[in-house]
C-alpha cells in the first residue's frame, strides 16, 4: 500500500473550543499502481483536507497516515528523523487555484521550480518542462511567457505541468477541470488517463462532475460531512439508492437510461457507459 | 500564525458589545493617553488591574487575550532586556561580576546542549529559554572555580528595571485595550464609529469617510490574508519548498515563492472588492443611509465621563508628585 489512513481524525483549530471537525474516522487504502480514483462530495465535506493528508501537508489530530512506509502522526513534523519533503515528490498534489503557486517570471522557471527543489539538475528539469508543457495542451512557446499574463485555464494547466514535471508516483488533483472549457477539460482528462494507463500510476481527482466519475474512474470515494461514506466502483455507487442522501446527482447517461426505463417501461440488465452502449441496449430490448 | 487575533470580531453579549462604537473608540483613545501619562510604576499596575476588570466584566476570557499577546512577546522581551541593560541611573540594584572560567564554561555548554535537546518537549519554549539564560547568568556570578577566561561586570540599576517593566506593562495595556475594541466591535460598526469621530477633519479638507474605510478594510483583511498565506505555503510545500530549513539562499527563494503569490492575490482581492463596491453603487464620501444607526446611550456617556475622570486625576496626580 502506498498510502494508508488509519482512524484519522482532523480538527481545524478555532478560538472557541468547539473545534471544527474536517475529517472523522477515516480508514482508507490507496495502492501505488493502477488506480484511477475520483473523490466526490459536497463543498465543505472534507475532500481537500483529505488529499492534503496524502502528502503530509496536514497531519492527523488523532490516528495516523502511512505514506510509502513512513508513519505520519500529529507531531511528526517535530521529529527530525522523519523527512516529509521526499514524500511530496512521490505524491504530487495540484491545488485548486493556480494563483497560490505561480510566482516566477516565466512559465519555464515556474515549472522547473518543483523538480529543482527535489534535486533534479537544471538541464534535466528543462527537458521535462518542454515535455510536460505539451502534455497539458500548451505549445512550447508558452515557456517564455509570464505566468501572470495567461488566462485562467492556461494558468491551471501550467500549475498542473509544474507538478507533472516532478514526476510523482501518485498524482492528486484538487478540481483540475474547474474553470476549463469542455475541450480543455477533455484534453486534460485524456492526459490523466494516459498517465494512469501507460505509466500505470495512481491518479486521484477531486471533482463535482459525475460524468467524469462514471467515464474515467476505476474507484470512487464519497465524502459526506467529514466522513468517508462510500468506497467502491462507480457502478456500485450509481446503483445505490442513497445518492440523494449525499446530495450527489447521476451522470447524464444514467439519468437518460432511467428516464427511458420509466417513460417507455423498458427494463435494461446493465447500465450503459456511453451513447453507443445505450443504443445497443435499446436494440436488444426493442 | 493562528494566534493573531487583532482585527477579529468574536460575537458576544456583554456590555462592551452594547456600547456605541464611538464611545469605545474615544474611551480607548483616552485610556491610551492615560497609560502614557502615568509616571509611577504602582499607578500603571493599578491601571493593568483596571484593564483586567474590564475584561472580566466584558466577559472576554483572559486566556484569549494572552494568546493574542504571544506574538509580541519576543518584542516585549527585547525591549525589556535593552532597557534593563542600558538605563544607567538611579540606585544600583545588582552589581555582580560575571566570570567565565574553565569549569563553568563546561557546565554552560552542557546546559545549552540540555536546552537544545529538551526544548522539543517543553510547551512554553520562550519561558524555558528565559529560565535557562537566568540559570547561566546566576552560575556565572556565583560559581567560579578554575582558571579565569574572561570577566565582566553586570550592573542593573533601579531606573533600568523600573523603566523596563514600565514599558512592558504599558505595551501590554495598549495592545489589550485595542484588542478589546476589535474583539467586541463589528468591522462595519468600527468603520461607522471611526467615520463619525473623524468627521471634524472634513473642515480641513481631509476626507474622514475614506480614512475610516481604509482602516476598516485593512483590519478586515488581516485574517483573510493570513489564511491566504497559509494556503500558499501549503501549495509551495507540495512543490518541495521546505519552509523550516535551508541555507540563506534557499530561504530567500522560499520567501519569494510566498510573497509573489501573496501580492498577486492581494491585488486581485482588492480589485474584486472594488468591483463589488462599485456594483453596489458605492461612491466614497457620498451621503448614505444605514441599516444600523448608532445610538448614544446613557452608558456611553458614563463610560466616557469615567475615562475622563481617570485621565484628569492622572494629570493632577502627576503635577502633585
Amino acid at each position: 500500500m502506498a498510502i494508508k489512513f488509519e482512524q484519522v481524525n482532523f480538527l481545524y483549530p478555532s478560538f472557541d473550543n468547539d473545534h471544527f471537525s474536517a475529517l472523522t474516522d477515516i480508514n482508507l487504502d490507496i495502492s501505488e499502481k493502477g488506480e484511477f480514483i475520483t473523490l466526490i462530495g459536497e463543498t465543505g465535506s472534507g475532500k481537500s483536507t483529505l488529499v492534503q493528508h496524502m502528502n503530509a501537508l496536514l497531519r492527523p489530530t488523532t490516528g495516523n497516515v502511512t505514506i510509502y512506509g513512513i508513519k505520519i502522526e500529529k507531531n511528526s513534523n517535530k521529529d527530525k528523523k522523519i523527512k516529509l519533503n521526499p514524500l511530496r515528490q512521490k505524491v504530487g498534489l495540484v491545488f485548486q487555484f493556480p494563483e497560490y503557486q505561480l510566482f516566477e517570471e516565466t512559465v519555464l522557471k515556474d515549472i522547473i521550480f518543483g523538480p529543482k527543489n527535489f534535486g533534479v539538475k537544471e538541464e534535466e528539469a528543462i527537458a521535462r518542462a518542454k515535455e510536460v508543457i505539451q502534455h497539458v495542451g500548451l505549445s512550447e512557446e508558452y515557456l517564455e511567457r509570464s505566468p501572470f499574463n495567461l488566462s485562467g485555464g492556461e494558468k491551471k494547466r501550467v500549475s498542473i505541468a509544474g507538478i507533472l514535471a516532478m514526476e510523482p508516483d501518485i498524482l492528486v488533483l484538487d478540481e483540475p477541470t474547474s474553470g476549463l472549457d469542455p475541450k480543455g477539460r477533455d484534453a486534460l482528462l485524456e492526459l490523466f488517463t494516459n498517465i494512469h494507463k501507460e505509466l500505470n500510476k495512481t491518479v486521484i481527482i477531486i471533482t463535482h462532475d459525475m460524468n467524469i466519475v462514471y467515464k474515467y474512474a476505476s474507484r470512487v470515494l464519497v465524502m459526506h460531512q467529514s466522513r468517508l461514506v462510500f468506497d467502491g466502483t462507480p457502478n456500485q455507487l450509481f446503483m445505490k439508492e442513497n445518492i440523494a442522501k449525499w446530495n450527489l446527482d447521476l451522470p447524464d447517461i444514467i439519468e437518460i437510461t432511467n428516464q427511458l426505463e420509466q417513460k417507455l417501461k423498458l427494463k435494461f440488465d446493465t447500465l450503459p457507459h456511453n451513447v453507443d452502449q445505450l443504443f445497443e441496449l435499446m436494440k436488444g430490448v426493442l | 500564525m493562528k494566534n493573531i487575533i487583532i482585527g477579529q470580531y468574536i460575537p458576544g453579549t456583554s456590555f462592551l458589545y452594547k456600547m456605541d462604537p464611538r464611545s469605545k473608540i474615544i474611551a480607548l483613545g483616552i485610556l491610551m493617553v492615560t497609560a502614557f501619562i502615568f509616571k509611577d510604576i504602582s499607578h500603571i499596575l493599578y491601571m493593568l488591574a483596571g484593564v483586567l476588570i474590564i475584561l472580566k466584566i466584558g466577559g472576554i476570557p483572559i486566556v484569549r487575550i494572552a494568546r493574542g499577546l504571544k506574538p509580541i512577546m519576543i518584542l516585549l522581551l527585547f525591549t525589556f532586556t535593552f532597557q534593563v541593560l542600558f538605563i544607567k541611573t538611579g540606585a544600583v540594584m545588582l552589581d555582580t561580576a560575571l566570570t567565565l572560567t574553565t569549569y563553568n564554561l563546561g557546565i554552560m555548554i552542557i546546559i545549552i546542549l540540555l536546552w537544545y535537546f529538551l526544548r522539543k518537549y517543553i510547551k512554553s519554549k520562550l519561558l524555558f529559554m528565559v529560565v535557562i539564560i537566568l540559570v547561566i547568568l546566576t552560575m556565572l556570578s556565583m560559581y567560579t572555580p578554575g582558571t579565569i577566561i574572561s570577566s565582566s561586570n553586570l550592573t542593573i540599576y533601579e531606573d533600568g528595571l523600573l523603566g523596563a517593566s514600565f514599558i512592558m506593562v504599558r505595551l501590554v495595556i495598549i495592545v489589550t485595550l485595542s484588542t478589546i475594541l476589535t474583539l467586541t466591535t463589528k468591522p462595519t460598526d468600527l468603520n461607522l464609529g471611526l467615520e463619525k469621530i473623524l468627521k471634524p477633519l472634513n473642515l480641513v479638507k481631509i476626507n474622514a469617510e475614506e480614512i475610516a474605510l481604509i482602516i476598516s478594510i485593512a483590519l478586515r483583511y488581516i485574517p483573510t490574508l493570513l489564511d491566504e498565506a497559509n494556503k500558499i505555503m501549503l501549495a509551495q510545500a507540495s512543490r518541495g519548498v521546505d519552509f523550516s530549513e535551508g541555507k540563506l539562499k534557499d530561504k530567500v527563494m522560499q520567501i519569494i515563492s510566498l510573497l509573489v503569490p501573496m501580492f498577486i492575490i492581494s491585488f486581485k482581492r482588492s480589485d474584486d472588492l472594488a468591483n463589488a463596491m462599485e456594483a453596489r453603487s458605492f461612491i466614497p464620501g457620498k451621503e448614505r443611509t444605514r441599516i444600523h444607526v448608532l445610538s448614544w446611550q446613557r452608558n456611553d456617556t458614563a463610560v466616557i465621563v469615567f475615562c475622563l475622570v481617570v485621565l484628569v486625576s492622572t494629570i493632577v496626580l502627576g503635577f502633585v508628585a
